[in-house]
């Protein structure tokens, strides 16, 4: 039973801007917090279920790509990678961007996807897209291992910057969530958002320092360039999983702008849920 | 005390307009732009609709396709939110409209309890306490170890409905998730909804199966076009409704009937002058009422008599007594069936009324539930009431040739 169900009148009424933004939105979350668990882990289990390399797979994508890039710009264009050999320094930002695009691509396709239970079934939404961040959480957790290998291979110094690591994949989750949710509740109403989500995420992957490091961009364009979050969260995820100094101004903007974009995509989301099964 | 109230909702749809033809003024242009952005017409599902139900009381809720009743349901589960108007609700409400819903196929029976008890709003301990209940409630044996995509439809529907019955609402939602299942298992739905209901629960029930919501429910809510058109006890509104459906669905369906330029406004029946009251036996007119919006030639207007079972009893029609067209001038009007002694029992019949073209085009259809209550008049034993008289024979061996009332003893109408 719910604890604070039967005792609460609940009013259903047209979606308003104010009862999208209020807190209570929230505490509901809360108690659905073991729907949000079960389909976290649910989403773990049936990625991988009839594959025979399992989990394996949250490891092989950062890797291969890695490879790739490694070919390309260590040993074609020789591509700066701030002293650290370029294997190490390309997966260390592969792994925390990989994470972001497939928690990104796959909660943008949460709702339609869903559409069978959206339809029939009330439940807290905004679960659909935090679950899918969640298990790209747990990936980036899986695809870690082999950063710890490639950082014992190349004897990468342990220091303090690596508590850095927690915020900021929290700050990225964050994130990741922000974008989920608004593509999520856009791409109901067109489609147009799923189609063009894999190019728009490949021309953010060159936006963003994720195979060259943020220190390249030229001053000028310094500013604008950290307004992407992921600017500051990706250097900042390597420079403290490397054992280099992070860059505070890069991620405190990075931390700003999510600070504000998730609660707005967070009330357009709970406006936009309420009807979302007339349009689905 | 109230569980629940609605007050003055409407939803509102919005349905796409058919994109343009080539013919449309405009051009590719305006063509194009329609594809981009289409125009909508508003489609109102549901019109301030208000009602309240009380804590324990168990309300079906009835009527055709199109009426309204899904929408009140994703209304009330709050799967969608209203346009207009507002919906309290004093308990848990936890709403069976599909069973299986959430179901993953890949997950073994066990684990989609979790999964599926979870998204119905079931806490995880919740689900742990209950798990062998719902296993033994279920019945699919060794199944419940095995991925759901290799169950029967049946274990499908029997593991769904077992976890939705476990639940623990205080307002509990139906939607025909009975209609499936064996007989058994159907009485064992039947039999846990009676359990919650005897335990005080609120029961919402919405089903075209008329007989399971006149046993279940303690009141009837009748739904037709996004209104309610009747509210009441069971056995007067399922009545109402199966008049209306056996007229509706013999006739022609009258919902939403095209325009054909002519439509019966009304029916209206007359007793003898002096007596307002219908009798069996006595003479008996009925007028039907027409708008036709052009004039129009060659109809026939028809009254159909049927019994609240659907049983056609006796037509009236405008070409039976003489086969001459009818042309109808544009404007109102009307025509009247005159019967000399009317032939129905005393009881409550219902009456259609239809207008077709000669060739058998049906242009409009009146089935508004219109109810014909027949009074005591000649006594009469038997389905219905033939007229007669009766004499002493004159001959000795013989039987008289029959006769019309008005006929001459030579077989000649006067």
């Amino acid at each position: 039973m719910h604890p604070s169900a039967g005792v609460s009148v609940r009013v259903l009424a047209p979606p308003t801007w104010r009862s999208a933004a209020t807190w209570s939105q929230v505490a509901r979350l809360g108690h659905y917090r073991d729907l949000l668990s079960t389909l976290s882990r649910h989403r773990i289990n049936v990625r991988y279920k009839q594959s025979k390399l399992g989990a394996l797979w949250a490891v092989l994508q950062p890797f291969t790509m890695m490879l790739v890039f490694t070919a390309v710009f260590a040993r074609l264009v020789h591509v700066p990678s701030e002293g650290v050999p370029y294997a190490l320094f390309a997966y260390a930002g592969l792994l925390p961007w990989t994470c972001f695009s497939s928690a990104v691509s796959n909660s943008t396709n949460s709702l339609v996807g869903h559409a069978q239970l959206v339809t029939k079934v009330f439940f807290p939404r905004e679960i659909l897209p935090l679950s899918y961040v969640i298990a790209a959480g747990v990936d980036l957790a899986i695809g870690a291992a082999v950063l710890v290998g490639l950082a014992i291979y190349y004897s990468v110094p342990l220091t303090a910057e690596l508590w850095f690591v927690v915020p900021i994949v929290a700050v990225l989750g964050g994130y990741a969530l922000a974008c989920g949710l608004v593509l999520s509740a856009v791409q109901v109403r067109f489609r147009d958002v799923g189609v063009a989500l894999p190019i728009a995420l490949q021309l953010l992957m060159f936006a963003s320092p994720v195979l060259y490091p943020l220190r390249v961009v030229p001053a000028q364009w310094r500013t604008l360039y950290l307004l992407n979050p992921l600017a500051g969260l990706i250097d900042g995820f390597r420079r403290s999983v490397l054992g280099m100094p992070v860059d505070g101004q890069a991620l405190l903007v990075g931390t700003a702008v999510t600070m504000v974009a998730l609660p707005l995509a967070y009330v357009a989301f709970k406006y936009a849920d309420v009807t979302v099964a007339d349009v689905i | 005390m109230t569980e629940l109230e609605v007050t003055n909702v409407s939803k509102r749809y919005w349905l796409p307009k058919p994109i343009g033809s080539a013919v449309e003024p405009g051009g590719w242009a305006r063509r194009a732009w329609s594809r981009v952005w289409p125009s909508y017409d508003a489609f109102w599902a549901l019109r301030n609709v208000s009602f309240t139900v009380a804590r324990g009381e168990a309300v079906g809720v009835i009527g055709p396709n199109g009426a309204g009743k899904s929408t009140l349901l994703k209304l009330l589960s709050e799967i969608t939110a209203p346009t207009t108007g507002e919906i309290r609700l004093h308990g848990r409400l936890s709403a069976l409209i599909e069973v299986g819903s959430g179901f993953h196929p890949e997950l073994t029976g066990r684990e989609n309890v979790f999964l599926s008890g979870s998204i119905l709003g079931m806490r995880r301990a919740e689900i742990v306490a209950k798990l062998d209940q719902i296993i033994a409630f279920a019945g699919i044996g060794d199944f419940i170890d095995a991925p759901v995509k290799w169950y029967s439809s049946g274990m499908y529907v029997r593991l769904g409905f077992a976890i939705a019955a476990h639940l623990d609402p205080q307002i509990l939602l139906v939607d025909e998730a009975l209609a499936v299942g064996d007989e058994a298992f159907q009485r064992k739905c039947y039999e846990r909804i009676a359990a919650l209901r005897s335990a005080g629960k609120t029961i919402i029930f919405i089903s075209h199966d008329l007989l399971s919501v006149e046993r279940l429910c303690d009141r009837v809510i009748l739904m037709q076009q996004g209104r309610i058109a009747l509210d009441g006890p069971p056995s007067q509104v399922v009545a109402a409704y199966r008049r209306a459906v056996a007229a509706g669905a013999m006739f022609g369906d009258s919902a939403g009937q095209a325009d054909r330029g002519v439509s019966v406004t009304g029916i209206r029946f007359c007793g003898r002058r002096g007596d307002v009251e219908i009798r069996t036996g006595f003479p008996f007119n009925v007028r039907v009422s027409y708008l036709a919006s052009r004039p129009i030639d060659d109809v026939v207007i028809e009254v159909w008599y049927t019994t609240h079972g659907g049983a056609v009893l006796q037509c009236e029609q405008t070409t039976a007594r003489s086969s001459d067209g009818l042309d109808l001038p544009a404007g109102a009007g009307g025509v009247e069936f005159c019967c000399e002694a009317l032939g129905l029992q005393p009881g409550a019949y219902a009456v259609v009324a239809r207008i077709l073209a000669r060739n058998g085009t049906l242009l409009h259809v009146f089935a508004a539930g219109s109810a014909l209550i027949v009074g005591p008049g000649q006594a009469s034993r038997g389905q219905f009431y033939m007229p007669y008289t009766w004499r002493r024979a004159r001959r000795p061996a013989a039987i008289e040739p029959a006769r019309f009332a008005q006929e001459s003893p030579d077989g000649l109408k006067v």
